[in-house]
């Protein structure tokens, strides 16, 4: 019976002092770690040919990989890829999603395309836009911006249309003009949403540019995962994954820092 | 009646009607190579259903598709009541999970390749990595929601624990699950196009791929054209499941 009052009554024992909670959630986590990790080990030593990555093999390549200049070069070009396009998204996405939240006319005959190519699978387009930008790095952002953009314009969307009524009476009563009160009220206002669609655009973008590179063969992190699997390198292509979950990761905390930092007025629903 | 009818529909279809038409203006106006007009599209997709091509290829997806899914399900789903049934275990596991559901799939690909080759399990088990954790994280988020009321009843009534599965916990948590089930499709589908593209080549990914190949433009467009049509409706299909269970929400 006590088990089951402190299954529910965790969340909000978490949110008092963390001190005592710190050895209930260390030990956990650690003997998991320690028996996925030897799971691996083992199952991989066992039943697998000698080429398929496994932990002491990968912890192995680490140092060789990230002194490796191809791998940084990658590395580089994916981030900056990722970047660039996001940056790109966020920009627009916010301004279209901003309209498409408090017009009415626009989201009734706009919106349902938005629908459809967020709903739209993300791969399908790549090869529309190698025909039309090429086997470049350009189709690789244009896919991270397709990839991207949509969460963003969605979400942003849905908290331009859950702005509270009494601030834009106000800002009606002030006579504000109005593009200042789409940027001025409307825009802070939706900042909550906008951030859980750039954490979701965040997660979709690294996607696109893997996909990307791994359709157009073109320099990335993506392409030095498949180049080396190919080449039964699969320690050294692992070292990848592991950087690139390690950017998922991130992405994910930082919007969670930024929210709580930035807005700690505001809950999550969950 | 009709009228407000006409007029609540009117910009839909005034809207679909406006992008058919720019559409096709701007494949009239650029090179074949690039774009191909609405019209041209159409004529391709109704020769694709006709040789029975289209229908082999999208009950081959679907197959992939389903196959993946369900397993997602099966598995994630109990695997996410039971680890908010068990704390210990949820706090093992829960920051994996985390890192995993944050972690691009589609880079496990060429590793599942080079270890399984070609063939139908391969592709099953990308469709499967890509929608699993989506449930299983809803999943214990929405078992972890039940309350504690309800469990301390049931077992003061001496519930067994499989009584206490079958009539609280599964019950309460399924409406939860459904918002995991809703992003499962969408995931699921992604996976099922990846897998087709960057695996053997199968199923309406095979149909882009050729057609691609082939500098098919017609084809190209065709078969994306369906494949967004068919995320319409699985998205479409998705909110409705997760809607009609979420009445049964607390």
């Amino acid at each position: 019976m006590n088990s089951s009052v402190t299954v529910a009554a965790a969340p909000v024992a978490s949110a008092k002092p963390a001190a005592p909670r710190l050895p209930g959630t260390f030990w956990p986590r650690f003997i998991v770690g320690v028996v996925l990790v030897l799971g691996w080990e083992f199952i991989v030593r066992w039943l697998a040919p000698p080429y398929v990555a496994k932990p002491s093999t990968v912890l192995m390549a680490i140092p060789r990989v990230i002194v490796d200049p191809a791998f940084l070069a990658a590395t580089g070009s994916t981030l900056a890829a990722v970047a660039e396009g996001l940056a790109i998204a966020l920009v627009f996405g916010t301004v279209f999603g901003l309209f498409l939240g408090r017009s009415r006319l626009f989201e009734r005959s706009v919106g349902h395309y938005v629908n459809g190519f967020f709903a739209m699978p993300m791969v399908v387009v790549l090869p529309l836009f190698s025909l039309w930008f090429g086997y470049s790095p350009a189709t690789r952002i244009a896919t991270i911006i397709f990839a991207a953009i949509f969460s963003i314009v969605m979400n942003v969307a849905d908290g331009a249309r859950s702005v509270p009524r009494e601030y834009l009476e106000v800002s009606r009563a002030y006579r504000a003009g109005k593009m200042s009160v789409l940027f001025g009220v409307v825009l802070p206002s939706s900042m909550p949403y906008l951030l859980a669609g750039f954490r979701l655009a965040a997660g979709r973008a690294l996607i696109g540019a893997v996909i990307a590179e791994f359709f157009l063969s073109i320099g990335g992190l993506g392409y030095y995962i498949l180049y080396n699997s190919r080449s039964y390198k699969h320690a050294e292509a692992f070292v990848g994954v592991l950087l690139l979950a390690a950017f998922g990761v991130c992405f994910e905390l930082l919007v969670f820092w930024a929210t709580k930092r930035f807005m700690p007025w505001y809950r999550r629903e969950r | 009646m009709l009228n407000t009818t006409i007029r609540r529909h009117a910009p839909f279809w005034l809207s679909i009607a406006a992008g058919i038409a720019i559409w096709e203006i701007a494949g009239r106006s650029t090179s074949q190579a690039f774009m191909v007009p609405f019209s041209t599209t159409i004529v391709q997709l109704w020769e694709l259903v006709q040789s029975g091509v289209f229908i082999r290829q999208f009950l081959d997806s679907a197959e992939l598709f389903m196959t993946g899914f369900v397993l997602a399900l099966a598995v994630g789903m109990p695997l996410g009541m039971l680890l908010a049934r068990v704390r210990v275990l949820r706090i093992g596991v829960e920051p994996y999970i985390m890192i995993l559901y944050a972690t691009p799939m589609v880079a496990l690909i060429p590793f599942i390749l080079s270890m399984m080759g070609f063939g139908f399990a391969p592709k099953v088990l990308v469709v499967f990595l890509f929608a699993v954790f989506p449930v299983i994280y809803n999943t214990v988020e929405g078992a972890r929601s039940i309350k504690p009321e309800l469990i301390e009843v049931a077992q003061s009534f001496r519930s067994t624990e499989w009584a206490l599965w079958r009539d609280v916990m599964v019950p309460y948590t399924l409406p939860y699950a459904m918002t995991g089930v809703r992003q499962a499709i969408g995931r699921a589908l992604v996976g099922m196009i990846a897998a087709e593209f960057f695996l053997s080549s199968t199923g309406l990914g095979q149909l882009i791929m050729t057609a691609s190949q082939n500098f098919d433009t017609a084809g190209v467009f065709a078969s994306v054209l369906v494949i967004a049509l068919i995320g319409v409706a699985l998205m479409r299909a998705g909110l409705a499941i997760e809607r009609h269970f979420a009445r049964w929400r607390q």
